[in-house]
């Protein structure tokens, strides 16, 4: 279990990062917190020409509110999100991502670009729609996490791109509720809903592909409809696939059952 | 590459391949021993050490990436003079190891945990410690100790990660 | 004894000094990678190394054909009539038979650059068809629609053996009730957090292996034999080894491919560290079993008959030198456990498939079997309206019944399971369970639920006891010298080894309290062959009863011949002489005689002093057989509560109960039961390991394969009873017991929760929630 040789650099800037990336043709890979892709690595299952090591790029590890969101730093730690007290939902989820020792390392950014269908950010970034900025050559764009995610450990970011912060809009209530076999795991299924600018928007991770909004669910929750619809609306519009740790039935049971919880003593019927 | 490393205290230069992970480099190259490789994938923490006051997953960090940190590892955590560390006291006193593989990652995750929670519940040391698997005791032992230890008189103090 | 002392091993494994294997880094050391199957079952139609052996970095590439591997092979060996032998190659030849299965090992500067090397080795393979189940193929009307895994075995079957004894069928015919039960038990493996691990080092005229196993002796007695060396020219050192749990004590194809590297490269010591991939496919699994049972009651809640049929998973091969008779000819041996019975009929087979070897993993076996029996007893509890714990207390070997003849044959020497169980339930308070358990029926609150286990641990077996699987070789003794050193200070060369379980510390206390001598001034050396002597290793929990009687034995002889000579020299009456504290005195009387180093010294520098006939030197050496076993008794119980919503299991409480004679060390004790019943909880609530149709392991890293961390595994309360057995030291083995109960009680507690018979594990949130429903 040991890594196949690569090149290593360690820019200053996210130009040369951008250069990097671009010269390398889609043979190089950002290495932030690394704590995804170096297990990846080691088992051999990535192996990228070269690596691009962002961490020393300053300014990217800042959190601070800005009209109505919160921008959170491509290189914020998991362990800065749990200490931090501007954005209370992001700071419940982040504590159920992985042991003190991941939360040390991983960053929002490899978070969101891995794109794990369980892990936590990504259902909180789909719940809020939060804004993905990105850095490209060419131009840097921003994408709505509602269409940044496209398939299972699949973004929209091209290969010479590079995350570069995310807004989380501020949610005025939210919930989130996991299950998880340990404490620290991956979700089996993650329920995370929040309601932004007065309206509700639920997402659940675990259940597919990318964390899938429940329109009918944030529809009812909207018009104030009863708590246990509004679970059985989100369950109805999940259809996950088995696996391991648990079969599609039970994870759709799941999604209702953690709706509720998350959604629990946010004052609803 | 040449990667400049402060490991408890001491600078130490080596020239590594990139590839090679903060935990080979410890092992092998500065035959720093004490750190243990249990899955090489980030789960057991058998590699936990200390990097800046945090606990790392050394399997998870290419040396390379350490250039210029401040590293503690087991070693580091007696007094020059061999005086055990009161953690350390308190995991011998209690039975809080038995083969002695997860011991070295065990200790540096509790002492990290113990410097932000000083009398953490029993509790919250399971939460805590439960990204260091130990197959051999069962948990309880070393639940004992760290309470013992949050319990103790005397500081609890993080070796060698005090900038000078 | 009886005092938890400082361990002798703390001080450095606390600091980081512990001496693993893989810490060892010897001059011009080179590294070696092990390529593998990636197939469950295929024919190798070619293998080219030509491109890896032309790497600058490559010492050398070695396949099955290679002429060093193409003679050698494992062939475990048993005596019973029924058992079918065959050959685990060491590097596959032919055909690879599970996924995992070594293909070719690659020798290079680093690991990292033996990983790229085995990278550039090009095997080709053609598929046969897969069998992964024990059981599917079994039943299918006509088994020769399969490829047999072994030639040798064209039904797949290695094994196959009955237990019998009384009049089943007569039993069951005068039953008021008869249970019927199908139950299977979950593929796990002790996944030690330390892989195995080894360098083997050929200096041209001796080999030494330095090994992280837990049968130092028989691995150098093994290796000795296939690569015909003298086993006099092969030393095996096991230093620090960080947990074993019965996966260890295997002689596994690479630890003779690394012992065969060395004798290619001389000079050269070849290291490989498994690394945790490795490890969930390579080292041995264990207890995947299905148990088909019948078991007959009277109205009064006795067990008349048992029925069974047990089939086990043995996988891909015949583990060495233990057979895959390991876990079969275990469950029928102790199937009935600690329940008197005498009508039986227990078929046991094992059955080869695509997949890891199964072998030895603390417990063997009897996790299942005690997961089985007590789940039959709370059916029977429930048809005949008893309690579940009143038929377990009208069933149980009494003090009475002792010695008891199972029906199996094995001879129970323990009647205190009733105590045990009295005693956990003090802790338990099952009527307070079973109140709260109606509050909550009527309240609608998460249902609660009792598990309990009783069971009968077999230890430290004896060369009767351990005639089993009619291996070659008896695994009854182990040999230990004391040694008195001039100084005063005293030497041991035990043959145990450790694996965590604290040997040194035990071994030291049973001679210092034998010898009469400080604990500080003991030092025990173990694990080394050069060094130690004979031991069979760490297994059965047999180390504590028959290397602490061996090192008790000698200990004695050398406080004899102190005394003698003390006695010689002091004028004094042997009679009279106590050793204390490193003291000779005379008893009753306040000042010593003299220092026990004063004896030491003459008897070894002075020896014109010594008596006549008095031979120089003070140390003694003794072999101990216990001949039989010890049986330790034990019960845990523990209630549970179910998230009716998620179906996830919180351990509310858990006690456990178990006779482990005379105690040694309480501490060291404490630590074997509480990581036993993690374990034990691990396997019941968390581990398994799963194979796809086509044999490849879909659980293969820890991200899939989960083992408990502290969060899982609750705080326990620990009890004993102390009821000396019958070795000189009346210890009982430890090391296993605690493992047995937690699947009973956990499947019992969901049960009982929920009112349901559970006949699966491990019991999953996914599972309970299905059952919920
Ligand atoms: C034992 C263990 C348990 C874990 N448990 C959880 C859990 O419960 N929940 C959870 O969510 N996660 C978990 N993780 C994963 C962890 O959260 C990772 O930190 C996260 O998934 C990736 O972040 P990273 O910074 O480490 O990214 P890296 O591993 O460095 O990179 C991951 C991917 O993202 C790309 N990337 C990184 N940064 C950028 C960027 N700025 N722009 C573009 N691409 C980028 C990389 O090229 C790579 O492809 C666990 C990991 C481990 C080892
Ligand atoms: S070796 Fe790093 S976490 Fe297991
Ligand atoms: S003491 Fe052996 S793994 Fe923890």
């Amino acid at each position: 279990m040991k890594p196949a040789p690569f090149e290593y650099v360690r820019p200053d800037s996210i130009a040369e990062v951008l250069d990097h990336l671009a010269s390398a043709e889609g043979a190089a890979k950002i290495l932030a917190g690394g704590q995804s892709l170096i297990p990846l690595l080691s088992l051999r299952l990535a192996r990228p020409e070269m690596l691009v090591d962002v961490n020393r790029i300053p300014n990217l590890s800042t959190i601070r509110a800005s009209n109505g969101a919160v921008r959170v730093g491509a290189l914020v730690r998991h362990s800065q999100l749990v200490s931090q007290d501007q954005h209370p939902l992001l700071a419940a989820a982040a504590r159920w991502i992985g042991h003190a020792a991941i939360r040390t390392r991983g960053t929002v950014g490899g978070s969101l670009a891995h794109a794990d269908p369980a892990a936590e950010l990504p259902v909180v970034a789909v719940t809020l729609d939060a804004t993905v900025h990105i850095a490209g050559r060419s131009a840097e764009r921003s994408s709505p996490a509602s269409q940044f995610f496209i398939g299972s450990l699949e973004t929209n970011l091209a290969d010479d791109e590079m995350i570069t912060a995310v807004d989380f809009p501020w949610p005025a209530r939210w919930g989130f509720a996991e299950l998880a076999r340990r404490h620290g795991d991956f979700g089996v299924v993650t329920v995370a809903a929040a309601e932004v600018a007065g309206r509700w928007r639920v997402a659940v991770g675990g259940v597919g592909p990318t964390p899938l909004r429940c329109p009918a669910a944030e529809h009812l929750l909207d018009q104030g409809a009863r708590l246990s619809e509004v679970a059985a609306a989100a369950a109805a519009a999940v259809e996950p696939s088995s696996d391991v740790h648990g079969s599609g039935e039970y994870k759709r049971a799941m999604t209702e059952v953690l709706t509720a919880r998350a959604l629990a003593g946010q004052g609803l019927a | 590459m040449r990667v400049e490393l402060t490991v408890n205290g001491g600078l130490m230069t080596v020239d590594v391949e990139a590839r090679r992970t903060l935990v080979d480099v410890l092992r092998d190259d500065l035959n720093l021993t004490g750190t243990h490789a249990g899955c090489e994938h980030g789960v057991c923490g058998a590699c936990t050490v200390i990097i800046e006051g945090e606990v790392v997953r050394a399997c998870l960090m290419f040396a390379v990436q350490a250039d210029g940190a401040r590293i503690t590892t087991v070693e580091g955590l007696a007094g020059d003079d061999g005086t055990m560390h009161p953690l350390q006291e308190a995991f011998c006193a209690h039975s809080g190891l038995q083969c002695g593989f997860c011991t070295p990652g065990m200790l540096l995750s509790a002492l990290v945990l113990l410097g932000r929670e000083r009398h953490p519940s029993r509790e919250r040391i399971r939460e805590e410690l439960s990204g260091n698997l130990c197959r051999c005791t069962g948990y309880m032992a070393i639940v004992d100790a760290v309470e013992a230890a949050s319990r103790g008189p005397g500081d609890l103090p993080v070796p060698h990660q005090q900038s000078t | 004894m009886g005092r938890t002392v400082r361990r002798k091993e703390d001080a450095r494994l606390v600091t980081g000094r512990g001496r693993f294997v893989s810490d060892l880094n010897l001059a011009g050391m080179k590294h070696v990678a092990f390529l593998r199957s990636t197939y469950g079952h295929a024919r190798i139609t070619s293998i080219s190394i030509e491109e890896a052996e032309s790497a600058p970095y490559v010492q050398g590439v070695f396949t099955g054909e290679h002429p060093a591997f193409a003679g050698v092979a494992l062939r475990a060996r048993s005596g019973l009539e029924t058992y079918v032998e065959t050959a685990q190659p060491i590097l596959a030849q032919d055909k690879v038979r599970f996924a995992g299965e070594a293909v070719a090992a690659v020798v290079a500067d680093d690991r990292y650059l033996a990983e790229d090397a085995a990278e550039l080795v090009v095997v080709d393979y053609d598929p046969l068809p897969t069998t992964v189940s024990a059981w599917a193929a079994q039943d299918a009307p006509w088994p020769g629609h399969m490829t047999p895994v072994h030639a040798e075995a064209p039904d797949n079957v290695l094994l196959r053996r009955t237990f019998q004894a009384g009049d089943v069928e007569a039993g069951l015919v005068a039953a008021t009730v008869v249970v019927e039960q199908e139950l299977f038990t979950n593929r796990h493996a002790a996944n030690p957090i330390e892989c195995r691990a080894g360098v083997a080092w050929w200096d041209g005229d001796r080999l030494t292996f330095w090994s992280g196993t837990q049968v130092p002796h028989l691995l150098r007695n093994c290796i000795a034999d296939l690569l015909g060396l003298r086993e006099g020219s092969v030393r095996v050192v096991a230093p620090d080894v960080g947990g074993g749990f019965g996966v260890k004590a295997v002689v596994y194809p690479e630890d003779v491919a690394l012992c065969l590297i060395a004798l290619r490269l001389p000079g050269i010591p070849v290291k490989w560290v498994e690394d945790r991939v490795e490890h969930l496919q390579a080292a041995t699994h264990a207890r995947e079993h299905r148990y088909r049972l019948r078991a007959g009651f009277s109205d009064g809640g006795q067990l008349l008959a048992l029925d069974a049929d047990v089939t086990c998973n043995v996988g891909a091969y015949s583990v060495y030198p233990w057979t895959a008779g390991i876990e079969p000819l275990m469950a029928g041996g102790l199937l009935s456990g600690p329940y008197r019975l005498g009508n039986y009929r227990c078929s046991v087979r094992g059955v080869v498939s695509n997949t890891t070897p199964s072998g030895p993993y603390r417990g063997v076996a009897r996790p299942a079997t005690v997961f089985a029996m007590e789940s039959v007893l709370d059916e029977a509890a429930r048809l005949l309206g008893i309690s579940s714990v009143e038929i377990r207390r009208r069933n149980l070997i009494g003090p009475d019944d002792i010695p008891y003849r199972m029906p199996s044959g094995l001879v129970d020497d323990s009647g205190w399971y009733g105590e045990c169980l009295e005693r956990v339930l003090e802790q338990i308070a099952p009527s307070e369970v079973k109140a709260e358990q109606e509050r909550r029926r009527t309240s609608g609150e998460n249902p609660i639920g009792l598990g309990i286990a009783c069971y009968n641990e077999l230890t430290g077996l004896g060369r009767a006891a351990s005639a089993g699987p009619r291996m070659p070789f008896r695994t009854g003794h182990e040999a230990c010298t004391v040694r008195v050193n001039p100084d005063g200070c005293v030497t041991v060369l035990s043959g145990v080894c450790s694996q965590g379980q604290a040997l040194e510390t035990t071994m030291a206390q049973v001679v210092s309290d034998a010898l009469g001598v400080d604990y500080d001034d003991v030092d025990v050396r173990i694990g080394d062959t050069a060094e130690s002597l004979w031991g069979f290793g760490a297994f059965s929990s047999r180390q504590g009863i028959i290397g602490g009687g061996a090192a008790h034995e000698a200990a004695i002889v050398v406080r004899q011949k102190v005394i003698d000579l003390a006695a010689e020299l002091f004028e004094a009456n042997p009679d009279d002489l106590r050793v204390e504290a490193g003291e000779v005195r005379v008893a009753g009387q306040e000042t010593p005689l003299c220092r026990l180093e004063e004896v030491a010294r003459v008897a070894y520098l002075e020896s014109h002093r010594l008596p006549e006939s008095f031979e120089p030197g003070l140390e003694a050496t003794r072999f101990y057989d216990p001949i039989r076993g010890a049986f330790a008794a034990g019960a845990q119980a523990a209630v549970i509560e179910i998230d009716r919503a998620t179906g996830e299991i919180d351990i509310l409480k858990w006690a456990c109960v178990e006779d482990t004679g005379t105690v040694i060390n309480p501490g060291v004790v404490q630590g074997q039961v509480a990581g036993a019943i993690a374990q034990g909880i691990g396997g019941s609530l968390l581990e398994k390991l799963e194979y796809d149709d086509a044999g490849n392991l879909i659980t293969g890293t820890l991200m899939d394969y989960l083992m408990p961390s502290s969060a899982d595994v609750p705080d326990i309360s620990i009890g004993h009873v102390s009821h000396p057995a019958n070795n000189p030291l009346g210890v009982r083995g430890v090391g296993e017991g605690g493992t047995l109960g937690p699947y009973a009680v956990l499947a019992g507690a969901v049960g009982d929760a929920l009112g349901v018979r559970i006949d699966h594990l491990p019991l999953t949130p996914n599972d309970i929630w299905s059952v919920l429903k």
